[in-house]
């Protein structure tokens, strides 16, 4: 197997993580350091340290030492220039002094010398670059479980095995269970782990990190490269109950350059050995309590590597070298190495169990904080809990050579520093030196930074505590977080119809709707636009409004629960009519409008705006709850396709189609009618939103296309024109019907609407009655008005309307009206404006004009043509 | 927030199903003072501990229903449909 490392071809081997391969290879700068850009080598190879993090096909900040290789990777090295052997930024560390604890704070203290430093400090520090994200590589998926174990050590397994007969999750962040057996010498937990995978309620998730512990168990997961086609998938895992089988991790001992290449923790070099075949170093120096080291002198000696020196972690001086160790000074001498192997204090992984309520208590005896007072439902088992360790030499050499915070470069120094400058809590430490917060989030330093915070501060380590352990940690990548994009799109039965008309789409909440259509003489917006308008005024047009949300309400009491949640009254609608509907909240504020026709005595059929339709159906449900009414609601906007046939000859098209008698006489304004329209059923009503002759056609939606295309090809003679949104809502304008929401806002009640005649105070309740029998009295904050603007150009929706250079009010819709060959519109004025002929001021495009208002619609004012 | 809410029809769902209708208030008489509409419209108790409040069950059954939920740990003690009044 090959892959790429900055170009350059190297062999890996089936098992191999990108970093044992690397390291096979010869490399051991792995990385440069946030601040100073000291060289950083393999240090815990559990994925637990921000070392080895590097640019992985694309893909910034990505664990090499837990990542396994694949055939043909390719892989970068970050924040070094021109390469990790030779960095020119290293010259920062000679400029240390420059930088005292609190750096930041100290030094920035002015805008100006920030934003001149900024863009340097940017290139200088950091982790990786950002690239733009391939959202296809990234997915979500839901599990469910009774328990679910995180981690897939021994204890892992033992408490997966234990709650069997139960769906088990078995969450594990290496490629192979078995946590720290791994690489242990005896391999009899094996067995275990096949008896595990043998049994068919457990689901075994390796490669997968648990990030974090949610509210109602909810487990946030990462699994990495769960199938080719994906780079990662966040598992949302629910579970009843929660076994965190984390493990402990080792940490890092300090002393002066405890963080050059060849520095490693004995549990990486294990690692190594037994998982990649790979030997650390030959000759290797070992640090470590002497009840610690046993283990790892064994697999040393086994491996072949001579050891020159084994020292107590108290009298360790300093690691000497440059690029990578050399020696080893201690109080006892100095010996020539190639490798340091640190055995350092273990410390529980017990951040999940916090999260999940759990508090970190301190144990002298253990050396570690272990999680007490769990909740019922959330456990801890093994090294996670404490179980199985004991305290360790610890020693807080204090240095600004010595790195508590490898993920920042912080030194014991700093730390020193911060408490002795005042910041002496464990939490305000932590954010002035910013140990704790980097990659690792607390990982490698934590224990070390609250020894110091303790010994500086002169509290015991169980007074000082431990910072809050909070999701995500580890770190998860924003793609997987989005996930896959995926929009719903709704698409209306016609939409094909439209796509052969050359419709030019737009997006209506999740709606496709035509804004307008091409045709083979033009496609400018503004002239079809103009031909689709003159269309509809002078001939015949059509539009789909199957948009429309379409509710039924059936039940003897149906008109009741349409009283209390609509100002008008439509318990005294008579069957065959229908009505325009205004619904408001207590505070007499405009929610939403449609049309409300009784189809029969018991039988509604309600009409909302595209985008309310949830609320609406939701507010009516509300409002009959527990008064005990014979009412039944249900949304039909999905099975209804709809559109509206409008225009002087809309009768004689539709004629074609229908046996329905279509006379004023038989079919007057604001009637409705269940009949046939092109042999299919449908529910006729005669509403007039764009201000001509004209029906609204309800039909089943697998119907609907058929309908349309029945209407287009009877009104071929009349030329008829399939009209979209952009013309509707010209022609609405020209009538002064508002579109709520547009014109009216979250303050508007009807009366500042001018749309009086919809409220029925006279009823005995309704929604908002009692803010609007008061509103009726007095005096309105401002008035909706129409106006008219001589010449062709435009205010922009929300224009301002100034009145001696002050604002007073702003424009809510305007368009050109080829009608009145000017430009119309609606504002919101002060009262004292509302009055037919006052003239207003208007800011468009910079300049000021003088519009004239008008209380009056700008088409057809008496409604005659409506009612032809 | 991902707790879990139990509705009366679906069984326990995520609160992700739900959508929050705020909490029981008494709507008062129309004849009440200015004041009382006042407070309805816009004052609330916001209780931190046990509240009792209205939940719509938007990607379910499509039903509104009430829950007794304790505001600071968010546990659900008790749900119901309208009307099936219990403790």
């Amino acid at each position: 197997m090959k892959i790429r490392f900055n170009g350059k071809e190297i062999d890996a081997q089936p098992g191999d993580s990108i970093a044992s391969a690397l390291y096979r290879s010869g490399q051991r700068i792995f990385s440069r350091s946030f601040k100073y850009h000291r060289p950083r080598g393999l240090l815990c190879c559990s994925g637990k340290c921000p070392n080895c993090m590097m640019n992985v096909d694309g893909t910034p900040n990505i664990r090499t030492c837990v990542t396994p290789a694949r055939e043909g990777m390719e892989i970068k090295h970050q924040n070094a220039y021109p390469s990790l052997d030779t960095d020119w930024l290293s010259l920062t560390q000679r400029f240390d002094w420059l930088m005292p604890v609190g750096w930041y704070y100290k030094t920035f203290t002015r805008p100006a010398v920030w934003h001149a430093a900024e863009p340097w400090i940017r290139k200088a520090a950091g982790l990786g670059e950002l690239l733009p994200v391939k959202s296809a590589e990234y997915e979500h998926s839901w599990m469910h479980a009774t328990t679910a174990v995180i981690g897939g050590g021994a204890s892992g397994i033992a408490a997966a095995l234990a709650a069997t007969g139960e769906s088990v999750v078995l969450v594990d962040d290496q490629p192979e269970l078995g946590g720290t057996r791994r690489y242990r010498k005896d391999q009899a937990y094996r067995e275990s782990i096949a008896k595990l995978e043998s049994l068919p309620d457990v689901k075994i998730l390796r490669n997968s990190y648990c990030f974090g512990l949610y509210e109602g168990n909810l487990l946030g997961v990462l699994q990495a490269h769960p199938h080719a086609g994906a780079a990662e998938r966040l598992v949302h895992l629910r579970a009843r109950r929660v076994v965190v089988a984390t493990g402990a991790f080792e940490t890092p001992l300090l002393f002066r350059n405890n963080d050059l290449p060849g520095v490693m923790l004995s549990s990486a070099v294990q690692r190594l050995y037994r998982l990649h075949g790979i030997v650390a170093g030959s000759r290797a120096a070992i640090v470590g309590d002497a009840a610690r080291i046993q283990e790892i002198e064994a697999d040393l000696a086994e491996a072949g590597v001579s050891i020159v020196a084994r020292v107590p972690p108290g009298e360790v001086i300093e690691a000497v070298g440059s690029s990578s160790v050399t020696a080893i000074r201690a109080r006892s001498g100095t010996f020539s190495c190639d490798c340091i192997v640190v055995c350092g204090p273990l410390v529980p992984d017990a951040g999940l169990a916090a999260q999940g309520g759990a508090k970190l208590v301190w144990s002298e005896a253990r050396g570690a904080f272990r999680p007490e007072n769990l909740p019922a439902n959330i456990s801890v088992v093994g090294s996670a809990s404490g179980e199985g360790l004991s305290a360790s030499t610890r020693p807080l050499h204090t240095d600004k050579r010595t790195f508590v915070c490898i993920c920042s470069d912080v030194s014991s120094q700093d730390l020193s520093d911060g408490v002795s400058e005042g910041f002496d809590q464990i939490e305000t430490l932590k954010r002035y030196t910013t140990a704790t917060m980097g990659p690792c989030q607390g990982r490698m330093c934590q224990l070390n930074a609250i020894g110091i915070c303790a010994r500086d501060s002169g509290r015991s380590v169980s007074e000082t505590g431990v910072t809050t352990s909070r999701p995500p940690n580890p770190s998860v990548t924003l793609g997987a977080l989005a996930g896959a994009r995926h929009h719903p799109i709704r698409r209306t039965p016609m939409h094909h119809a439209h796509e052969e008309l050359g419709a030019v789409w737009m997006d209506m909440g999740d709606w496709k709707r035509p804004r307008y259509y091409r045709t083979a003489a033009s496609s400018v917006e503004r002239d079809r636009v103009q031909e689709e308008y003159w269309a509809v005024r002078k001939g015949v047009g059509v539009i789909d409004v199957s948009t429309l949300g379409k509710l039924e309400v059936r039940g003897a009491d149906a008109g009741w629960l349409l009283d209390k949640t609509y100002t008008h009254r439509f318990s005294d609608l008579r069957p065959g009519r229908a009505r325009y509907a205004l619904m408001c909240d207590e505070s007499g504020v405009i929610l939403d409008d449609g049309t409300i026709s009784r189809l029969s005595e018991d039988r509604y059929f309600v009409t909302t705006t595209t985008g309310n339709l949830d609320f609406v159906n939701q507010s009516l449900q509300r409002n009959a709850i527990g008064a005990g009414w014979d009412v039944q609601i249900t949304n039909v906007t999905g099975g209804y396709g709809a559109m509206n046939i409008a225009g002087p000859k809309a009768r004689e098209v539709l004629a074609k189609l229908t046996p329905c008698d279509l006379a004023t006489s038989a079919f007057p304004y604001m009637a409705c009618v269940e009949n046939a329209v092109a042999g299919v059923p449908a529910i006729l009503l005669r509403i007039g939103f764009v201000g001509e002759t004209g029906w609204e056609i309800h039909c089943p939606a697998e119907s609907a296309e058929h309908v349309w295309r029945e209407i287009l090809e009877a009104g071929r003679a009349a030329a008829i024109q399939p009209f979209g949104v952009e013309a509707q809502r010209l022609l609405r304008l020209e009538k002064r019907h508002v579109i709520i929401g547009v014109d009216t806002d979250a303050l508007t009640n009807p009366y500042e609407a001018g749309m009086s005649w919809t409220t029925k105070l006279d009823k005995p309740d309704f929604i908002g009655k009692a803010e609007l029998s008061r509103a009726v009295n007095s005096s309105p904050r401002e008035s909706l008005v129409g106006f008219i603007l001589p010449g062709s150009e435009v205010p922009a929706d929300g224009s301002a309307i100034v009145s001696a250079g002050r604002p007073a009010g702003r424009v809510t819709s305007s368009r050109y009206s080829p009608l009145r060959q000017a430009v119309i519109g609606l504002a919101w004025v002060s009262p004292a404006k509302a009055q037919e002929g006052a003239d207003i001021q208007i800011r468009v495009n910079g300049t000021v004009a003088t519009a004239s208002v008008t209380m009056q619609a700008f088409y057809d004012p008496d409604g005659a043509r409506l009612r032809q | 927030m991902s707790f879990l809410l139990r509705c009366p029809n679906c069984g326990e769902r995520s609160v992700y199903e739900f959508r929050f209708g705020g909490e029981n208030t008494e709507r008062p008489a129309l004849d009440a003072p200015a004041a009382d509409w006042i407070a309805y419209r816009f004052h609330r108790v916001n209780a931190a501990g046990v509240q009792d409040e209205w939940w719509y069950h938007r990607s379910g059954c499509r039903q509104w229903l009430q829950a007794k939920r304790n505001t600071i740990s968010n546990e659900v003690l008790e749900t119901y449909l309208p009307g099936e009044k219990r403790s």
